[in-house]
């Protein structure tokens, strides 16, 4: 079962998923001397502000990605970057500490998935683009027809051809039942946010979608400037003592900054009270109040792993599938989009095929993922054992006061939050022996009365 | 700043006619052009180093030194203000290891390296035997 010249795929859903498995699996086709036909079917315009064409995201590119999408000639335009981040803040309820990278090179982007928050369109014309449209048209380019069309039912031949119905186009009152086109592959990526899932869950090949929980997401509007010195160009992570939340962060995007806040259920007593808290709030400008309903969503977040993601002529990429936890979505979705392409041509279409050259790169995930959820779960004692959370502050501080030596516990939280490294990397350097050793020493001088670390640091990061 | 000043950068800027790589060092970082563009050159011993080759946006150097662990052969100057994406070894070969598919355009970028570098010698042998050199 293989593609060959004159094969026709279907991809469905146009976010990074979909446009980076339709550009690799055209570019290697192209390579390989393969001509095929492919359909894109996307029905949200990325080029319009707020829902129409948001795709739910904190919207940062990381490190990892950045430098493998170089590596690959992907150049992402100047005018996608709303920022670029040099730093992680990390707040905790008992101070604060900065972890500069090791290098002087400036390598995580924030972006807008869309064309921005509702309300941006004020601003003629948006001095952004959408990092979705952008990677639409690199699909295009590379051949993909893209149908801004909205999906209404996948099924699959007597002889197990993936079938693909349309909804009626805009002023179409027919009610045809004829599919729109039988293919040789389908590929779905289609998030976990809309009825995507469900479509290819009736197709009926034991697919489960993953376990998944709500985030919250939401852009505040603060001004380019008010941003800037307030949150320097630096990403601000917040573990604090609230209940239901991992932790949140805030990224500066010119006039917005992104907030995210991930958790267990997340409601919007969470959000109330992540708000209130005078670590966040320090952090806002003066008198400056959140707004009732900003931009926001609640976007749902692959807490893993799917069962079966793949059949004969068929297979799913992306957040529907696998993803990494709490980080780097776009990333997992990239090598995911490759390994699909790769697969699909080198060794084939059948479910036999993407069970050895396409799962074991989403198991490889979904294992490093365990590490995760174990690492994130210490959050949990940090919450409850506030000289633990003190004592990390301290020792970060202690490591980027000397850059000369290694910052083992500053580079473990740095690829936690930017996702540049595997959690099976960041737990060997979390957990080396000098780390446990210097946050215990840290943590009895904690524990020593009058020896707290300070309860509010100064914000102003860069005047 | 060398660009424009209002926006954000990724990368690493050079200003024009900085060194970005010396000839005879060690090296170990891959460098992609995100914009702008190099020259890259090699002392032949002449009054004046000799230009290999101009790269431009997405060209990348520094994979020779970085796989072989020998000297760098050029040296790379910026022509003009351009920025830069470092990959380091440890990490590349990390992804390679990963995504073998990502050594396919490095190989294809070498493979255009070596067939220009095969035209070249095939035409300075024919330059040689025209004057009866050869």
């Amino acid at each position: 079962m293989e593609l060959t010249s004159g094969a026709r795929v279907a991809v469905v859903g146009g976010g990074p998923s979909g446009s980076l498995s339709a550009y690799f699996l055209l570019d290697l086709a192209r390579q390989t001397g393969i001509t095929l036909q492919l359909d894109l079917f996307e029905p949200r315009d990325f080029t319009q502000t707020g829902p129409p064409g948001c795709n739910m995201c904190g919207g940062v590119i990381s490190e990892s990605l950045m430098q493998k999408m170089a590596a690959e000639g992907i150049v992402l335009p100047k005018e996608l970057l709303l920022d670029a981040i040099d730093s992680y803040v990390l707040h905790t309820d008992s101070g604060a500490a900065t972890i500069h990278p090791f290098h002087a090179e400036m390598r995580i982007a924030s972006i807008f998935r869309g064309a921005g928050p509702l309300g941006a369109e004020s601003q003629h014309p948006l001095p952004w683009s959408s990092f979705d449209q952008h990677l639409l048209e690199m699909a295009r380019q590379s051949g993909a027809n893209v149908l801004r069309r909205r999906v209404r039912h996948l099924d699959r031949t007597p002889e197990g051809h993936p079938r693909v119905f349309l909804h009626p186009a805009k002023g179409d009152s027919s009610d045809s039942t004829e599919p729109f086109g039988t293919y040789d592959l389908l590929i779905g990526c289609v998030g976990l946010n809309g009825s995507g899932v469900r479509m290819f869950e009736e197709m009926r090949f034991g697919y489960r979608p993953p376990r998944n929980d709500r985030a919250w997401v939401g852009e505040l509007y603060m001004g380019a400037k008010e941003v800037h010195r307030r949150l320097g160009h630096a990403m601000h992570i917040f573990l604090l003592d609230i209940p239901g939340m991992k932790f949140a962060a805030m990224t500066p995007k010119g006039h917005y900054a992104t907030f995210i806040i991930l958790g267990h259920g997340v409601n919007e007593e969470v959000v109330k009270r992540v708000f209130q808290s005078p670590r966040v709030r320090s952090l806002f400008p003066e008198g400056w109040e959140t707004p009732v309903r900003p931009c926001h969503c609640q976007p749902r977040i692959n807490l893993g792993p799917p069962v079966n993601p793949f059949a004969d002529r068929v297979v799913l990429v992306g957040d529907c599938a696998t993803s990494r936890l709490y980080k780097d979505g776009i990333g997992a979705a990239y090598r995911m989009a490759k390994a699909c392409a790769f697969t699909a041509i080198t060794r084939g279409i059948s479910a036999q095929a993407f069970r050895e050259g396409y799962w074991p790169v989403c198991r490889q995930m979904d294992r490093d993922n365990a590490l995760g959820h174990l690492l994130f779960s210490m959050d949990g004692i940090m919450r409850y054992f506030s000289p633990l959370r003190r004592a990390m502050i301290t020792v970060i501080r202690e490591e980027q006061s000397r850059p000369q030596d290694p910052r083992r516990l500053s580079s473990a939280m740095w690829d936690t939050f930017t996702g540049s490294a595997p959690y099976r990397q960041i737990f060997q350097q979390a957990f080396h022996p000098v780390i446990l050793w210097r946050l215990f020493v840290a943590m009895l001088r904690a524990l020593v009365p009058g020896q707290q670390t300070d309860a509010i640091v100064s914000t102003t990061i860069r005047e | 700043m060398l660009f424009d000043s209002e926006k954000p950068t990724i990368g690493i800027e050079y200003a024009d006619g900085e060194t970005i790589l010396r000839e005879g060092e060690i090296g170990d970082h891959l460098y992609v052009i995100l914009e702008g563009r190099v020259e890259v050159v090699v002392d032949d011993g002449g009054e004046r180093p000799f230009q290999l080759a101009i790269l431009e946006k997405d060209g990348f150097f520094g994979e020779m030194s970085l796989f072989s662990d020998l000297p760098r052969v050029a040296s790379v100057r910026a022509l003009g203000p351009v920025r830069l994406m470092t990959l380091d070894k440890r990490g590349l070969l990390r992804w390679l290891a990963d995504d073998p598919s990502l050594s396919l355009r490095i190989m294809l970028k070498m493979v255009e390296r070596v067939r220009l570098l095969v035209s070249e010698v095939v035409h300075l042998r024919k330059l040689l035997r025209d004057n009866r050199l050869l």
